[in-house]
């Protein structure tokens, strides 16, 4: 039974503002435990969508099931209780301690106080701040760190199911890119069913299981997995919305650990002479003659070909550098490897042989 | 003798604070009068306040309904209402009222209004009822503005009571009519100063208030 599998259910549901369609028969199975991505462009009814599931937009006919039951059986209030929401500003309460702002849900539902502080004060460790946060005020905290805090708020609720409404947009790429990985990190031990809405492409194919691709006019163009939508987009529409980059991204799905790591001295030949400068084991730009210039990109062992890929391009010397996780340099990247390793991937993918 | 050496010498009179009529029966009188006043204004402003803060309803109407108020003169007011009810209690009481529901409602409604309707959202998506966004979100962050529309009607409440000595009732007004009834101007000064020190002293207390009322986290 699909009812049991799927954690959300959008059976015809449209949501209209006078003659105006904001979603145009929505029909969409969430399935449970995954990480699901409404992706596309502004407008086009994917945060109503997710808004919809919490009824903090009420539709306007259909039917929205919520494990299996129909979201307007309880009041609008407990259904929200039951599910984590994340805003695109973390939202937090501004007179609130940081733990009084996590605890927000358990004390609703009844939870003692100190029962709920020491929730939260877990949860804390869990999204990766210190203890010392908790007496804090959101004044005090930095875009990112507040984000941190409205994801342990929403984590708080114990639900299975998490509303993420762009939450990531407002943070500048850095913050963006630690706070990705740490969603991957927490749902790969937590397992939850997660709803999570972005406008940008490559967030979708990185965060998402599925992708949902919202077309303008209130309708789904395409639902699959990353690697389907980039494979073979449905129509046109999201053919341009996924076009740009989309070679690029597709190698986001081929690993490039297969790619031979040259030594450090393999660059050197009598007409070239770049030399990678390393300080404490870690990269720190080339050497050419007497000038130094910044490095590019780097790869991490075991990364993927697009990394490697971007390594190579992004290098000065046209030599990507690879690195461990801790930064150290394990070695260097030829471009003519890397491009082979495309190839093979290529081949791989249609399943044709060189 | 000049008029504050005067002033000072009706201060230090034998019996000028304790005798009946003295400085601390009208006083408390005038507390008493203005602690009512504020009272039945705030009866009728917080609510209101409250719910077209809350709901956005009816902006409109709150903001020309203050700006009016503000307009009616209160002794004319305080006139015909004793014309038409005759003496007593409830004449002044209602013209004063009038005077303090304006400050009262613009702080309340406009305290409400001015938070952050993420914040309102945010909370409402976590579950909570509106009446638990009102009291646990707005309330709180609208404290400041609150408290200013309330420091502001307690001041303008203080000074106007002195008007109901007019027809007859105590409070400290009485010392500026009698005063000047029979030309005794150091007792009008005295009277001028108790009332803007009284105004001054209750106004430091509502601030230690308010600055207890409010969370570290938004001032």
């Amino acid at each position: 039974m699909s009812v049991l599998n799927n954690a959300i259910e959008f059976k015809s549901v449209f949501k209209t503002y006078g003659d105006n369609t904001v979603v145009d028969n929505l029909n969409l199975s969430i399935p449970e435990g995954k990480i699901t991505v409404f992706v596309g462009p502004s407008g086009c009814g994917k945060t109503t969508s997710l808004r919809m599931i919490n009824r903090m937009v009420e539709y306007t006919s259909g039917t929205i099931l919520v494990n299996g039951e129909d979201n307007t059986a309880r009041p609008a209030h407990e259904l929200r209780r039951s599910m984590g929401y994340v805003l695109q500003q973390a939202g937090l309460m501004p007179h609130r301690t940081i733990v009084d702002n996590i605890s927000t849900v358990p004390r609703l539902n009844g939870v003692s106080a100190r029962q709920a502080k020491s929730q939260a004060l877990e949860l804390l460790n869990t999204v990766g701040l210190d203890e010392s946060f908790a007496k804090r005020y959101p004044s005090q905290l930095s875009g990112g760190q507040a984000q941190r805090v409205g994801v342990a708020r929403a984590l708080a609720s114990e639900s299975s199911i998490l509303l993420m409404d762009e939450p990531f947009s407002a943070v500048d790429p850095v913050v963006r890119a630690d706070l990705q990985k740490e969603l991957l990190r927490l749902q790969s031990t937590l397992g939850r069913t997660i709803i999570f809405v972005t406008h940008d492409m490559d967030e979708a194919i990185l965060l998402g299981d599925y992708v949902a691709v919202f077309a303008r006019g209130g309708r789904i163009a395409q639902f699959g997995t990353p690697e389907e939508i980039l494979r073979e987009p449905a129509d046109d529409f999201v053919a341009s919305f996924v076009g740009r980059d989309r070679g690029m991204r597709r190698l986001t799905f081929a690993s490039g650990a297969d790619v031979p790591i040259h030594p450090l001295d393999a660059q050197q030949t009598p007409w070239q002479q770049w030399q990678l400068n390393v300080e404490d084991g870690r990269p720190a730009g080339w050497r050419i003659d007497d000038r130094v210039i910044p490095g590019g990109s780097l790869f991490v062992a075991g990364g993927t070909l697009r990394d490697a890929l971007d390594s190579v391009l992004s290098s000065p010397s046209g030599w990507g550098v690879v690195v461990n996780e801790q930064g150290q340099v394990l070695g260097l990247l030829k471009s003519d490897d890397v491009l082979e390793a495309t190839e093979r991937e290529r081949l791989n993918r249609y399943g044709v042989s060189a | 003798m000049n008029i504050f050496d005067k002033t000072w010498a009706w201060f230090t009179a034998d019996g000028a604070w304790t005798d009946s009529g003295g400085i601390f029966q009208r006083l408390l009188e005038h507390l008493g009068y203005s602690g009512l006043i504020l009272f039945f204004a705030a009866l009728i402003a917080i609510p209101i306040g409250l719910w077209v803060g809350h709901t956005g309803k009816g902006e409109n109407i709150v903001v020309g309904v203050t700006g009016a108020l503000r307009a009616l003169p209160t002794l004319g007011l305080l006139t015909l209402f004793a014309l038409w009810m005759g003496l007593g209690l409830t004449a002044p009481v209602i013209a004063l009222v009038i005077l303090a529901i304006s400050p009262l409602l613009a702080g309340v409604y406009s305290g409400i209004a001015a938070v952050d309707p993420i914040t309102v959202d945010a909370a409402r998506a976590q579950g909570m009822t509106e009446w638990q966004i009102l009291t646990r979100v707005e309330l709180p962050l609208a404290a400041p503005l609150i408290f200013g529309g309330l420091r502001n009607a307690t001041l303008q409440v203080i000074a106007t009571v002195t008007i109901m000595a007019y027809i007859n009732l105590g409070g400290l007004g009485r010392y500026l009519i009698d005063g000047l009834a029979v030309r005794d101007y150091p007792r009008m000064v005295a009277a001028v100063v108790l009332v803007a020190v009284l105004a001054l002293v209750v106004d430091a207390l509502l601030a230690l208030i308010q600055r207890a009322l409010t969370s570290p986290g938004t001032r």
